[in-house]
C-alpha cells in the first residue's frame, strides 16, 4: 500500500504548479493605474536623473498614441491598463548593504525556489562545482545581486538597472534603447515608460566572464505588472553566458509581464542567453489567471564575427508573445535560436525569432520545437531576411511541432525574404503527433504511459536541451516532464 | 475590400496593399493610384490563336472580361477545354467563370492569360468537383510586363474527387495567382504545383490556401521558380487542418533560385493545425545555382550560358514532369525553355 500512496502523492505533487505560493510581505505600491504622474512616481522612487525621467515621459507620450497589436495568434480579453499596479516593491528602510539586511521573508522565497543568494551556499557541496552570480528581481525591484565583487575584479559590471543608471550613466545612455527603440512596439514602449528594474551587464574587451550570470524574476504582488529591462553589452572579444528564470504565484487575475531585453555584441564578442520561463500558466481547466508574457528581446550583432545565441524553454505563462531576434549587422556575425515551447491546458504561445542578415557572410540557425497538449495553441512565427548587401548569408531553420491530444493546435508561420542572389536559406517544418509505435515500444519495455511520453518528448527536444548550460538543462528537462503531466490518457 | 470591388467602384482605396497581411508582398494600393476606366470591347475574332488551341476544339475566350462564363460536365463525361483570358489595352475589367464537374466527370482545363498593354484584370473562378470527379487545371500565365493581373480561383472538392493544378507564369508588372481549396478529406486528392520564371522587373505572387475539413485527405504541393534581374517572386502557401480532420497527409515544398544580385524571393509557407493525427510538412529553400554542378558541366566542355540553362531547366523540370496531360506538358516545357534561354 505504501507504494501506491507514494505514487499518488508523487502524481499530485507533479500536477501542481510548484512555484504558485504567495509571500505576505509589506510592500510599497504606486497608486493603481497609469498616467504621467505614475511614470514620475516610479522615476522619483528610483531617484533617477532628469534625462531618465525625460526618456520615460517621452516613451509614455508615444505609447498613448499607439494601438495594441492584434496580429499574433492569441486570444485574450483586452487588457485594462488602468487596473494594475505599475510599481510594487518590498518595503525596506534604506537600500540593503548586505544580504543580512534583506527581508528574511524574501530570502525565504528564494530559498523555496531553490535560488542561491548566499555566495557561500553556491559554493557548498563539491569543490569545483559551477558557480553562477544571481540578480534577484522581486516584483519591481532588484533585491540583491551576488558575486559583484569577484566580477568587478575582472572588470565585469553586473548590477541592477537602477544601480547602473546611478553608477554608470554614460554606458546606459549610450546603449539603452539602441537595440529596441522606444517606440519599437506597443509593449516595448510601455516598458520604456514604466520599467522598474532588471539587470545590467557590461563585459570589457577581451574578458571571458568567469561565471554564469543570471537573473531570477519573481512576481509576488497582486494586480501588479512586471516591467523589467535588461541590457547586456559584450565589448570586443568578450564572452558572457546569461541565464534568466521566472515564476509567479497562482492567482485568478491575469498579470502582465512586458520586458525588454537588449543585447549588444562588438567585434568577436559572444553572448549566450538562456531562458527558462515558468510563469504561472493559469488554471488548466478554466484558463483563469496566469501571466501575459509579452516580451521584446533583441540582439544587435554590431561587430564583425560577433555571435549571439538565444536558447529558451517556454513552459509557463497563459499567453506568450515573444520573438528573441538577432540583427546581424557585422560581417561574418552569427545568430542562433534554440527554442522549446510547451503549451498545455489553455495556454497560448506565439513565439519564434527574427534573423535579419545585413552584413556579408552572416550565418543563422533556428531550431524550434513546439509541443501542444490539452486545449492549448502553439505558434512558431519567424522571419529570416537578407538585405541586398548580405552576400553569402546562410540560414538553416527547422521547426518541428508535436501534438498531444485532440483539442490542441500547432501552427507554423515562417517568413522568408531573400533579397540577393548569393544567400542560401533552408527551412523545414514538420507537424506530427506522438508516434503510437514508439509509445507502444516504450510501454512494452515496462514504462508507464506517462514515462513513455516523457521519454519520447525529451528525445524530441534533445537538440535544444543540449544547448542549455548544464545546471539549467537538468531543471529544464524536469520542467518539460512536469508541463506535460496529465496530457495523455 | 477587394480587387473586384475596386474595379467595380473605380475606387483605388478598395485595393489591397502592403498593410493587409495577405498582400504584404503584393502591394496594389501603392502601385495603382487611380483605377483605370473600363476596358474597351474586344472582338475575339481579331485575336491570334492561343497556346493550347491545337489540342482541343473546345475553346472559350474571355476578351477584356467579356465572354462565356460557364463550363459544365455531365456525370461521367470527359472533356478537354481551353479557356483563354485575353486582355488588351490599358483599361480595367473583371470576369466571373464557373466550372461544375458532375460525379465521375473528367475535365482537363487548359487556361491561359494572354495580355498586351497596361491593363488591370481580375478573374474569379469557381470550380466545383462532385464525388469522384477529376480535374486537371493547367494555367499558362503570359501577361504583359505592364499588365496587372489578379486571378482568384475557389475550388470545392467532394469526397473521392481529384484536383491537380499546375501554374506556370512569367509574371507581370504585378500578378497574383491565388487558389483557395476546400478539401473535404474522404480520400479526395489534391495536387497544387507552380512554376515561376521571372526576369526584368516582373513580379508574380503564387498564393494558396488549402483547408482540410475532414478525415483522410491528401495534399501535395510543389512550387519552384527562377528569378533574375530585378524580378520579385512571392510564394504564400497555407495549409489548414481543421479539428477532427485526422489522417490528413499534407506536404508542401517551395524552392527558388535567385540568379542576380537584385532579384528578390519572399516566401511564407504556413501550417495551421488543429488535429493531432496528421502528418504535415513543408520545406523551403532559396539560393543560387549550385556552383559545383555548374563547374562539372563546364568541365565537360559546356559553355557557361548553356550550363546555367540546363541546370535551371532541370530544376523546374521536376514540376513540369508532374503534369499528367502529355500534349499540354510539352507545350509548357517549350514555353518555359524559351524563357530560360536568355
Amino acid at each position: 500500500m505504501a507504494a501506491v500512496k507514494q505514487t499518488v502523492e508523487h502524481v499530485a505533487s507533479l500536477e501542481k504548479y510548484k512555484h504558485g505560493f504567495v509571500t505576505d510581505i509589506e510592500q510599497d505600491f504606486a497608486p493603481k493605474g497609469l498616467n504621467a504622474d505614475i511614470v514620475r512616481f516610479i522615476s522619483a522612487k528610483k531617484d533617477e536623473p532628469q534625462w531618465m525621467l525625460d526618456w520615460r515621459l517621452d516613451a509614455f507620450e508615444r505609447w498613448l498614441a499607439m494601438d495594441e497589436p492584434d496580429w499574433a495568434k492569441v486570444n485574450f480579453p483586452r487588457i485594462d491598463y488602468q487596473d494594475s499596479y505599475y510599481y510594487a516593491a518590498p518595503k525596506e528602510k534604506v537600500g540593503p548593504k548586505s544580504l543580512d539586511e534583506v527581508d528574511p521573508e524574501i530570502l525565504e522565497v528564494y530559498k523555496k525556489l531553490g535560488i542561491p543568494l548566499r555566495e557561500q551556499e553556491v559554493l557548498a557541496g563539491v569543490e569545483g562545482a559551477p558557480r553562477y552570480a544571481v540578480d534577484a528581481v522581486f516584483d519591481s525591484v532588484s533585491v540583491v545581486t551576488t558575486f559583484k565583487k569577484e566580477l568587478a575584479q575582472v572588470g565585469v559590471i553586473f548590477c541592477s538597472m537602477s544601480e547602473a543608471i546611478r553608477e554608470h550613466p554614460e554606458l546606459v545612455r549610450q546603449y539603452l534603447g539602441s537595440v529596441v527603440p522606444v517606440s519599437d512596439n506597443y509593449f516595448a514602449c510601455l516598458n520604456a515608460a514604466v520599467f522598474s528594474d532588471g539587470s545590467f551587464v557590461y563585459v570589457p574587451p577581451g574578458v571571458r566572464c568567469p561565471m554564469e550570470l543570471s537573473t531570477y524574476f519573481r512576481i509576488n504582488a497582486e494586480y501588479s505588472g512586471q516591467f523589467e529591462r535588461t541590457l547586456i553589452i559584450a565589448d570586443k572579444g568578450s564572452y558572457v553566458s546569461y541565464l534568466e528564470g521566472c515564476t509567479a504565484p497562482m492567482r485568478d487575475e491575469n498579470q502582465l509581464h512586458a520586458a525588454v531585453v537588449e543585447l549588444v555584441t562588438m567585434d568577436d564578442a559572444e553572448i549566450k542567453y538562456s531562458t527558462v520561463q515558468n510563469w504561472y500558466p493559469g488554471d488548466p481547466e478554466t484558463g483563469k489567471g496566469g501571466i501575459y508574457n509579452f516580451v521584446t528581446k533583441r540582439a544587435d550583432c554590431r561587430g564583425d564575427r560577433s555571435k549571439v545565441s538565444w536558447t529558451q524553454v517556454e513552459t509557463g505563462s497563459s499567453i506568450t508573445w515573444k520573438y528573441p531576434s538577432c540583427i546581424l549587422r557585422g560581417n561574418e556575425s552569427s545568430g542562433e535560436f534554440y527554442s522549446i515551447a510547451i503549451t498545455n491546458g489553455r495556454q497560448q504561445a506565439d513565439t519564434g525569432t527574427k534573423m535579419i542578415h545585413l552584413g556579408a557572410n552572416t550565418r543563422s540557425r533556428i531550431i524550434s520545437k513546439g509541443i501542444s497538449a490539452g486545449k492549448s495553441s502553439n505558434t512558431y512565427r519567424g522571419l529570416v531576411s537578407a538585405h541586398p548587401k548580405a552576400k553569402g548569408a546562410r540560414n538553416f531553420t527547422q521547426c518541428d511541432s508535436l501534438l498531444i491530444g485532440k483539442q490542441c493546435a500547432a501552427h507554423t508561420v515562417p517568413y522568408i525574404e531573400a533579397r540577393n542572389g548569393q544567400s542560401k536559406f533552408e527551412h523545414e517544418a514538420t507537424t506530427t503527433r506522438l508516434s503510437e509505435d514508439q509509445l507502444f515500444y516504450a510501454m512494452q519495455r515496462g514504462l508507464s504511459q506517462e514515462e513513455a511520453v516523457q521519454l519520447l518528448v525529451n528525445g524530441f527536444v534533445k537538440d535544444v536541451l543540449q544547448e542549455l548550460p548544464m545546471e539549467f538543462a537538468v531543471e529544464a528537462q524536469k520542467l518539460v516532464a512536469i508541463s506535460l503531466e496529465g496530457s495523455v490518457g | 475590400m477587394s480587387v473586384l470591388s475596386a474595379i467595380k467602384t473605380r475606387d483605388a482605396a478598395e485595393l489591397p496593399g502592403k498593410r493587409d497581411e495577405d498582400w504584404r508582398w503584393t502591394d496594389l494600393r501603392g502601385l495603382i493610384r487611380e483605377v483605370p476606366a473600363p476596358s474597351a470591347a474586344l472582338d475575339p475574332a481579331s485575336l491570334p490563336a492561343g497556346p493550347f488551341d491545337a489540342l482541343t476544339s473546345d475553346v472559350l475566350v474571355i476578351a477584356n472580361g467579356v465572354g462565356a462564363a460557364h463550363i459544365g460536365l455531365e456525370p461521367g463525361e470527359t472533356k478537354v477545354v481551353a479557356l483563354r483570358v485575353v486582355a488588351r489595352g490599358s483599361g480595367a475589367h473583371a470576369a466571373r467563370i464557373s466550372v461544375d464537374v458532375a460525379a465521375g466527370g473528367k475535365l482537363t482545363l487548359l487556361e491561359t492569360y494572354e495580355g498586351e498593354g497596361a491593363y488591370l484584370g481580375q478573374t474569379g473562378l469557381r470550380i466545383s468537383l462532385a464525388k469522384d470527379a477529376t480535374v486537371e487545371r493547367i494555367v499558362l500565365a503570359a501577361d504583359d510586363a505592364d499588365g496587372v493581373t489578379v486571378a482568384q480561383a475557389e475550388v470545392a472538392l467532394a469526397p473521392g474527387a481529384a484536383f491537380a493544378q499546375s501554374l506556370i507564369t512569367g509574371g507581370a508588372r504585378r500578378q497574383r495567382l491565388e487558389t483557395l481549396v476546400r478539401h473535404p478529406g474522404g480520400h479526395a486528392n489534391l495536387r497544387l504545383d507552380g512554376v515561376y520564371l521571372l526576369a526584368d522587373k516582373r513580379h508574380a505572387d503564387l498564393t494558396t490556401v488549402v483547408t482540410h475539413a475532414d478525415v483522410d485527405g491528401t495534399t501535395q504541393q510543389l512550387t519552384k521558380g527562377v528569378v533574375r534581374d530585378q524580378a520579385r517572386a512571392v510564394f504564400q502557401g497555407k495549409i489548414i487542418v481543421a479539428e477532427g480532420a485526422d489522417r490528413t497527409d499534407a506536404r508542401m515544398g517551395h524552392h527558388a533560385l535567385i540568379l542576380s544580385d537584385r532579384a528578390e524571393v519572399d516566401a511564407k509557407p504556413e501550417l495551421e493545425i488543429y488535429a493531432d493525427d496528421v502528418s504535415c510538412a513543408h520545406g523551403n529553400t532559396v539560393g543560387a545555382l549550385d556552383e559545383d554542378a555548374l563547374f562539372y558541366a563546364r568541365q565537360r566542355g559546356m559553355p557557361e550560358a548553356d550550363a546555367r540553362a540546363l541546370l535551371t531547366e532541370a530544376f523546374i523540370g521536376e514540376v513540369i514532369d508532374r503534369i499528367d496531360y502529355e500534349p499540354a506538358r510539352e507545350i509548357v516545357r517549350d514555353w518555359a525553355a524559351q524563357r530560360l534561354r536568355v
